[in-house]
């Protein structure tokens, strides 16, 4: 099971975080949470020989079919568990 | 671009000395092609535009043009090209987010959105995903701000899928005495309201007065935040309603710099403006401060007596805001950062540089457009050529886009995608009045003959107006070209802009407003296909009466407007049945326009006709059929029947896309009179045939059956077609 | 003197098209209320409106369901005041939990905007006192989120008590579980919709093979208003 994190760019814009942060978390109070970013969450069931293997599909399933985009989108692809 | 030489020597000679590198990045930004049309702004001199009715015309933040006594409309068009290349959602986003700023700067409230896109070949992985992301773009951000999208012209062609071209149109009413028109005073507070000012975008506008390289474009990404456009939308209404501002201006191309610029020099006025007291996300130098395009950013111009009640408006509905100084009379804009003078240039100078008139010469491609069309294989099956036709993406039904789109809000559209040829709204002031909108583009007429290419685009959205029941009153203009710096790319947009100013002035229809966008060209320096987007505004004096295209009764006559020509060249039909890009396109009539425009809005006045439906792409049996479809409506023709001087084939009378012509349903006991109002007008007028309650779709010539259709078929065809490349 | 609350947060965006429902079309008194400045015991009716309350971000309505104004309607719900949620304002009153279920991505996982038919059954309450049983009605639905879903249990205990509007056979647009476009609580005073009413109540704004199922709503409850429930 391989999961994949997309979230906007460092430097890019997180209109929906920042929402949540300053409309949701800080209005009920919760002074201590700094900061909110939002993303999207995908997972893939992947077969294969090895875990390793597994990433290197999604991860080339990530870029070649354009599940982000690279030129504002950050992507975390991680092994579950 | 980054400054050439010659500018850098002109800078310095203004100044007197050596700029800072602030102020390098101010000339940068404001000298952009996109923010100072250097290349453009001698030519668009021969535009008309004005007239009785125009308010506001070019120039300034947005046009705006009487609609009824008391009443103005406001509408503007923008490109977003380049952004959309990289980042289609975002890019098509920020710039629905930019449009509406546009006409907020006038205090008009936006009542409707346009979207004319013209994309890539869907077949194609690359502009399929880029058509998802900029048809995804607009409909997430329309849709939040509350403006319904209400129509839009939408083209798919290879020549873009690289560079798509992104235009969108918005639409806002006011009373005329609401509008605000005088600019801000010496003295005034200069307070920024909005988002908070990033990183994001810098140098947004020079990125889109170059051609894509390729390289990391990611300084050039902004992403929009609908949720605060509304709210910038909500708030402004209610500064104007309380006459609590002076001056609007958005903050778009070239940030703070060319708002405050352009408004300096318009208005002979000097600012002093502390940038360290702007409101911001992270820490910025003083030189990204003066030129990030942050999106959802405007400017105020507030007299310090009414600054108090402007901040409670702007707490009380969350929007952030910071006052970071004051117009005054020096005619020099000095901005400080933390107590240091980094920027001090004479706002003039800064705001107009020299117009450069550039070279312009024809192609050989050119000559494509100047060869008659001669020998066109002769169809074999007249069902798979209909076929073919009807299932072109640019002919095909849209609804996979519009349906995207929210085009119901704001209780104001009576006439909605898919029915008619423009779309309706009404004013909702308790009278039945309203604005009728449409906008049209032909990059293939364009390409093969930029001159009339440009003159047809305008006599086609003309058409679309008349053919709901408005009376066309202004159009705006979005010329979208290749390198300026290229004579053979320049040369295009030279034709088109004199296309329309001929056109225009013929028809009697000033062009209020405009935008020009060069540099669409890919990495290998080809250009698309030059394109002129045309946006016009009809007026409606009661909505109940304008006419949709649906065939409205099984036991009605079909009627032709106007006469045909074996006119193929630069066709949908040629192109897509034969893959021919050639030819001498169709001839710009603009008597026959006004003739027939006169007479159509005279019938549809008198109640002579149920439906109306302009022919464009696709010929007239393409007309017929959509409003079959649209009626749920079988039919018979006969094509001996159709008026045409000089047609020995079928597939030019069918398809020919001669101007100046409309199909018309008229009920049988209307006949008589519809014919008689056609003589008066001296307009030609062909019975062809009659709807039936048949589900079937015949097509004769004289007594010989030529083809007959399932209604059912032709309308899966035509609704599944996009879906299927685009599901 | 009657009047209605049309509640406003950041984002909302069919407000004035209530509003000029209740006004021009019914003859209803209304307010359109920024939701800072809501006061229970004010209002004889209240509509939370269509848009994109805080952008929809999170989850549609999740963030306005949490603001402290939806305590303060839930306190009128609770002496009495009729409380209708049109699209947005469902999602809102759905998440706040003062209806039954959730709202989630329609199975087509894009927005669509469209005529659709409605059956209403139970037909109760004071926003349906004019509706006979089983009386279709067109509207117009705009959304993202509108798949409703409402787990077994719950539907059958609330299924043949409260009304609940459906979307006729054949035209349900996002795979909403049992045809659910609309439901009411127990005591029929809120009422939740996708479809916009608003939006279906005048003529001139009814597409042709539709006519303006939207009115009867309101029309209702200015009788409710006057009459009783």
């Amino acid at each position: 099971m391989v999961e994949v994190v997309i979230t906007n760019k460092r430097t890019v814009r997180d209109p929906e975080g920042e929402t949540i942060h300053k409309h949701l978390i800080l209005r009920k109070g919760f002074n201590s949470v700094k900061n909110v970013r939002a993303g999207r969450y995908l997972l893939f069931a992947v077969e294969s020989e090895t875990p390793e293997k597994a990433l290197e599909i999604v991860k080339e399933i990530c870029e070649k079919l354009r599940i982000y985009n690279p030129v504002v989108h950050d992507i975390e692809v991680r092994l579950r568990g | 671009m980054p400054l050439t030489d010659s500018e850098i020597e002109e800078i310095r000679s203004i100044l007197n000395r050596e700029p800072t590198v602030e102020e390098l990045a101010m000339f940068e930004a404001q000298w952009s092609e996109h923010c100072s049309y250097k290349s453009s702004r001698l030519l668009l001199k021969l535009l008309p535009t004005t007239g009785k009715h125009v308010i506001v015309g070019p120039g300034k933040d947005a046009p705006a043009v009487e609609l009824f006594p008391g009443i103005a409309v406001v509408f503007k068009i923008e490109s977003h090209n380049h952004p959309s290349a990289i980042d289609p959602y975002d890019g098509a986003a920020t710039g629905i987010g930019g449009i509406v700023r546009d006409i907020l700067t006038l205090g008009a409230k936006p009542i409707a959105l346009l979207d004319l896109l013209y994309m890539g070949d869907p077949k194609d992985p690359h502009a399929n995903w880029l058509i998802r992301g900029i048809v995804k773009g607009i409909s997430d951000y329309g849709n939040r701000i509350g403006v319904p999208t209400v129509a839009g012209d939408t083209w798919f062609d290879y020549a873009f899928d690289i560079q798509p071209l992104v235009n969108v149109v918005c639409v806002g009413i006011a009373p005329i005495d609401r509008l605000v028109l005088r600019g801000p005073r010496a003295n005034d507070y200069i307070v920024i309201i909005g988002n908070a000012t990033g990183r994001d975008g810098l140098l947004g506008s020079s990125f889109a007065s170059k051609p894509l390289s390729g390289e990391d474009e990611i300084s050039a990404v902004q992403v929009g935040d609908p949720l605060m456009e509304k709210l910038l939308i909500d708030v402004i209404q209610i500064l104007v309603d309380r006459k609590l501002v002076n001056y609007i201006k958005d903050l778009g191309g070239g940030g703070l710099t060319t708002a405050i610029s352009e408004t300096v020099a318009d208005y002979n006025l000097g600012a002093e403006i502390y940038l360290d007291r702007l409101h911001t996300r992270q820490e910025l130098t003083p030189l990204e401060l003066l030129v990030s395009e942050s999106q959802e950013r405007m400017l105020l111009a507030v007299d310090p007596n009414n600054f108090p009640k402007v901040v409670e408006i702007l707490e009380n509905y969350d929007v952030m805001f910071s006052l970071i100084g004051r117009f005054d009379e020096s005619g020099r804009i000095r901005a400080y950062f933390k107590g240091k003078l980094v920027a001090d240039v004479p706002s003039k100078e800064l705001a107009r540089p020299r117009a450069i008139r550039r070279s312009s010469k024809p192609p050989t491609e050119a000559l494509k457009g100047f060869t008659p069309v001669v020998d066109v294989p002769q169809i074999e099956s007249i069902e798979k050529v209909i076929i073919a036709v009807l299932s072109s993406p640019n002919i095909a039904s849209k609804k996979w886009i519009y349906e995207q789109y929210d085009y119901e809000v704001g209780a104001r559209t009576v006439i909605k995608p898919g029915w008619g040829d423009a779309a309706v709204l009404r004013l909702l002031d308790g009278s039945g009045r309203g604005l009728a909108i449409k906008g049209d583009a032909n990059p293939r007429y364009t390409f093969l003959d930029p001159f009339n290419g440009s003159a047809n685009s305008v006599a086609e959205c003309f058409r679309n107006l008349v053919a709901v029941g408005s009376k066309p009153i202004a159009i705006v203009d979005e010329l979208n070209a290749g390198n300026p710096e290229k004579p053979e790319h320049f040369w295009y947009f030279e034709e088109m802009l004199k296309g329309i100013a001929w056109i225009t002035e013929e028809l009697a229809l000033p062009v209020v407003g405009g935008k020009v966008s060069f540099y669409n060209e890919d990495m290998y320096g080809r250009q698309i296909k030059p394109t002129s987007t045309i946006v016009g505004v009809g007026k409606v004096d009661d909505v109940t009466a304008t006419k949709t295209f649906d065939f409205k009764s099984s036991n009605s006559v079909i009627i032709v407007v106007g006469i045909t020509y074996p006119e193929l060249g630069g066709t949908e039909y040629l192109y897509r049945v034969h893959g021919l890009e050639v030819g001498e396109i169709p001839r710009p009539r603009p008597e026959l326009e006004i003739r027939n425009a006169g007479f159509i809005l005279a019938a549809i006045r008198r109640s002579l006709v149920s439906a109306v439906h302009d022919i464009g792409l696709g010929g007239l049996i393409t007309t017929v059929i959509e409003m079959a479809i649209a009626g749920s409506t079988g039919f018979s023709i006969d094509v001996s029947k159709v008026l045409c001087r000089g047609c020995y084939r079928l597939d030019e009378i069918l398809f020919s896309e001669t101007q100046a012509r409309y199909i018309v349903e008229v009920d049988r006991d209307k006949l008589e009179a519809f014919l008689s109002l056609a003589n008066e007008y001296n307009v030609y007028a062909s019975v062809v045939g009659h709807t039936s309650n048949k589900s079937t779709c015949i097509i004769r010539n004289g007594d010989k059956e030529v083809s007959v259709f399932e209604l059912e078929f032709l309308k899966n065809i035509y609704e599944e077609a996009l879906n299927k490349e685009l599901e | 003197m009657v009047k209605v609350a049309i509640m406003k947060f950041p984002g909302t965006n069919c407000d004035e098209d209530v509003h000029h429902v209740l006004k021009n079309v019914i003859g209803l008194d209304s307010e359109i209320v920024w939701y800072k400045e809501y006061v229970t015991n004010r209002y004889d009716a209240v509509v939370v409106p269509g848009g994109f309350s805080y952008g929809d971000w999170l989850r549609a309505g999740a963030i306005a369901a949490r603001n402290v104004v939806m305590e303060r309607v839930a306190e009128d719900v609770s002496r009495g005041v009729p409380v209708l949620g049109i699209c947005n304002g469902f999602q809102i009153l759905v998440e706040a939990g003062m209806l039954p279920g959730a709202l989630i991505l329609n199975s087509s996982g894009r927005f669509v905007c469209r005529w659709i038919r409605l059956v209403v059954e139970n037909a109760r309450g004071p926003w349906l006192s004019l509706a006979r049983d089983r009386i279709m009605l067109d509207m117009p639905i705009a959304h993202a989120e509108g798949r409703y879903y409402i787990d077994e249990e719950t539907y059958r205990r609330i299924a043949n008590v409260s009304s609940i509007i459906r979307y006729a056979q054949g035209w349900n647009p996002n795979g909403s579980l049992y045809d659910i476009a609309g439901i009411a609580d127990e005591k029929g005073l809120v009422l939740g919709l996708m479809p916009h009413p608003e939006r279906a109540s005048e003529p001139e704004l009814v597409p042709r093979g539709f006519s303006p199922g939207g009115r009867i709503i309101f029309d209702s409850l200015a009788y409710s208003l006057k009459k009783g429930w």
